[in-house]
């Protein structure tokens, strides 16, 4: 192949590439690092608590709570595929700490 | 899935009526196969059929079968970290969802390993060829004697009990035969294990002993919020139920005599000595 045939072949490699985009590995993946998305940084601390639900008091659950409601709007805002995940996920340790609460209540009205 | 009721503790049977049920049972014990003991049999227990999107694509309904995949994960991993709703057509899975890496997609990406072997990825777009072979692991037709063989090969080693045969998951954990793993990386989030050893009583209203729930058995495999409001939103005192509604999905039912013990096991819940 002569010196014009390799110019050719580079060209057209480094138009392929331009047109193509970025690589995949620096494109936004489904599942980006927490630290980028201030959502999920959230949406982690509150759900990393939930198997202290028990052992937590009621201001903190009801914190807690409060911190997921206000989440929700962020994870609304996802697209569709990690909005299925995360509104779910979101959904059951919000509920979880209000279930864990009104029980609390419960028990102390008795 | 349902299943037969096997009683209600909410009824008082008479005496004859409960004798005439004796004789029946016993009757049908001696007539039938053991099998027919085992509603259903073990290795359809647990069976999901998803289809919500799968007519659309012009592709066979996806056949879930439990026992395949409770082996290796906690039913807290899947149906809490990995999203999996606990009701049918809830959780919307789909292509999408999997090949964003939720869902299914959430280990089966073609990366993940399982015994050093990579776990093939769900929902490929198009798959031709011998990638084909891959989508009909999941989308398929449903062969019964093929999944019977399945599982019997999957459960050579692991305990059985009951007449029906079904697997003793509890027993095969305290064995060491199976390890759910409980953490999915870039999926779960890291968090202390569980502490919840409390039991509550729970009193029978008709003629059975009373039941002694295990938070510890249950908290192993499934976290809190498993269960916390969705199945059992009641307040202490509360959560009463009858065998009628438990056989019909509610409360225990939800897992009890789908992937995990079945209703005919009496003695295994009803475990307090009769008053």
């Amino acid at each position: 192949m002569g010196r014009l045939g390799f110019a050719v072949l580079a060209a057209a490699g480094v138009t392929a590439a331009f047109l193509a985009g970025p690589p995949a590995a620096a494109q936004a993946p489904a599942r980006a690092p927490a630290a980028r998305d201030g959502w999920k940084q959230e949406f982690e601390e509150l759900c990393a608590k939930t198997q202290d639900a028990m052992a937590l008091d009621s201001e903190e659950l009801r914190s807690l709570v409060s911190r997921c409601d206000k989440l929700k709007p962020a994870i609304d805002g996802l697209a569709e595929s990690e909005r299925k995940v995360y509104a779910k996920r979101l959904a059951g340790c919000r509920n979880l700490y209000a279930y864990v609460l009104e029980s609390r209540e419960a028990g102390q009205g008795r | 899935m349902r299943r037969r009721s096997t009683g209600d503790a909410g009824l008082r049977p008479t005496a004859p009526s409960l004798a005439a049920a004796l004789a029946v049972a016993f009757a049908g014990a001696v007539a039938a196969p053991a099998r027919a003991w085992s509603p259903v049999p073990p290795a359809d227990q647990g069976r999901v059929v998803l289809e919500t999107f799968t007519s659309k694509a012009r592709m066979p309904p996806v056949q879930f079968d439990h026992w395949r995949h409770r082996a290796r994960h906690t039913c807290r991993l899947c149906h809490v970290d990995v999203g999996f709703a606990m009701t049918a057509g809830e959780t919307r899975v789909s292509a999408a969802t999997n090949q964003g890496g939720f869902h299914c997609g959430a280990c089966h990406d073609g990366k993940a390993t399982w015994r050093g072997k990579p776990i093939f990825a769900a929902c490929g777009d198009r798959a031709k060829g011998e990638e084909e072979g891959r989508c009909t692991r999941c989308h398929a037709r449903g062969d019964a004697e093929q999944r019977r063989k399945d599982f019997e090969a999957f459960a050579a080693d692991l305990p059985r009990r009951g007449v029906g045969g079904d697997v003793d998951w509890e027993e095969a954990e305290l064995k060491g035969l199976v390890r759910p793993a409980d953490f999915v990386e870039g999926v779960s989030i890291a968090r202390k294990a569980l502490r919840m050893d409390k039991d509550v009583a729970i009193r029978s209203q008709g003629w059975m002993s009373d039941v002694l729930f295990s938070h510890k058995k249950h908290a192993a495999w499934n976290g809190c919020e498993v269960c916390h409001p969705d199945i059992f939103p009641n307040q202490k005192g509360e959560a009463r139920r009858t065998m009628l509604q438990i056989s019909s999905g509610e409360a225990c039912g939800a897992c009890h005599g789908k992937v995990a013990f079945g209703l005919g096991e009496c003695q295994r819940c009803h475990v307090k000595p009769v008053r």
